[in-house]
């Protein structure tokens, strides 16, 4: 064959498209992106609830059973409190809110996308929350004279968690754009179904 | 240019122009999962460019320059890590139509050239110009003339061991 009869081989396409577009597949593909958001966001939400209801118990538990209360132990367990009623707050409201989409492809995907949006809140507030943690903690720990090598061990891991809170946020930010690329890339689509 | 003129002519392109990004996404993704992957980057990418459109340019060689950019980036990226996400279970968003098997022979041969030829050889067949190759590729015609010359000789040298006779 020369270059012509290639070139009028390669032409047959043009009169058919290679592919089509499956729908079912790409319903499925935001259901199971979306249930992948709701799965992340109970598990990150329950699990800030129990640490900091847990952490803030045993603070409180420690300072009263020791002679002479600490005043930053009790601030830092009462901010814990603070922080696990934020999240139990916010989380009643999204729950609440879940109800608004409906079932629909366009729904589905919406839901997802607004999940993600609030993972990344509160992973970014989360990781602001570690500012005033250390800063309560470490005050503790001054007035109870504590050596400055244990106080130095206690700052590298609020630093480490600082950068896994970054690792962390950054994961979420990424999902949050797939989601709004995907949206962006199937919204005349999803129109065309709609209507 | 505002959210809906865009939506408009992504829209437009989407539907005029659709049969350039299979063609990209044939000759450089293998599997059904890769390919969904990269149509799926190649329109993405398709939205976020639009802004930077300018109408005096003609939106074949925009799309094609953008597509067959982000497919040798993908192969060069597939090629470092390969790593299936979760979604491979949901089924894919492609699926082929029954195609000519000379056609399918043709992409397999487009299909071991490099990833630069890959993309002249698309152009190539698609009718381009070399001036309007080397605008699209950004090599110089000199280069262009020198790689058809080679892609030529290959395509149809194998098509005669293939016994293609005509069409």
């Amino acid at each position: 064959m020369e270059l012509e009869d290639l070139q009028r081989i390669w032409d047959s396409q043009n009169n058919r498209p290679l592919y089509v577009i499956d729908d079912k597949a790409m319903n499925k593909q935001i259901r199971m992106k979306k249930d992948r958001s709701h799965h992340i966001t109970n598990r990150s939400e329950l699990l800030l609830i129990a640490v900091n209801v847990g952490a803030g118990c045993l603070l409180v538990g420690l300072n009263f059973a020791k002679p002479g209360r600490n005043l930053f132990i009790d601030l830092t367990a009462a901010w814990m409190f603070g922080t696990a009623l934020y999240v139990l707050a916010n989380r009643s409201r999204r729950i609440k809110g879940d109800k608004r989409f409906d079932r629909s492809v366009r729904g589905d995907l919406d839901h997802a996308l607004s999940m993600a949006t609030y993972q990344v809140r509160l992973s970014r507030l989360m990781r602001l929350n570690v500012l005033p943690m250390a800063a309560l903690i470490l005050l503790g720990m001054g007035e109870a004279r504590k050596s400055l090598w244990l106080m130095g061990a206690v700052l590298g891991m609020f630093v480490l968690s600082w950068f896994a809170g970054g690792f962390e946020h950054r994961y979420y930010t990424a999902r949050q754009r797939e989601l709004e690329s995907l949206q962006e890339k199937l919204g005349p689509h999803l129109q065309e179904e709609r209507g | 240019m505002t959210e809906n003129e865009q939506q408009h002519l992504f829209e437009t392109w989407l539907r005029e122009y659709r049969a350039i990004i299979f063609k990209i996404v044939r000759a450089y993704a293998f599997t059904a999962m890769d390919q969904d992957d990269l149509f799926q980057e190649i329109v993405i990418q398709i939205w976020h460019s639009i802004p930077a459109f300018r109408s005096e340019a003609s939106p074949t060689t925009w799309i094609y320059r953008l597509s067959l950019n982000i497919a040798i980036k993908w192969v060069r990226r597939e090629r470092r890590h390969y790593a299936p996400g979760p979604l491979e279970d949901a089924g894919h968003l492609l699926h082929e139509n029954p195609v000519d098997e000379r056609l399918r022979w043709l992409y397999q041969e487009i299909h071991q050239l490099n990833e630069v030829d890959r993309s002249i050889a698309l152009l190539l067949l698609d009718g381009f110009s070399y001036k309007e190759m080397a605008h699209i590729i950004g090599i110089t015609e000199s280069n262009i003339g020198v790689r058809i010359n080679r892609i030529k000789k290959h395509l149809v040298t194998k098509s005669k061991k293939e016994d293609y006779h005509g069409t």
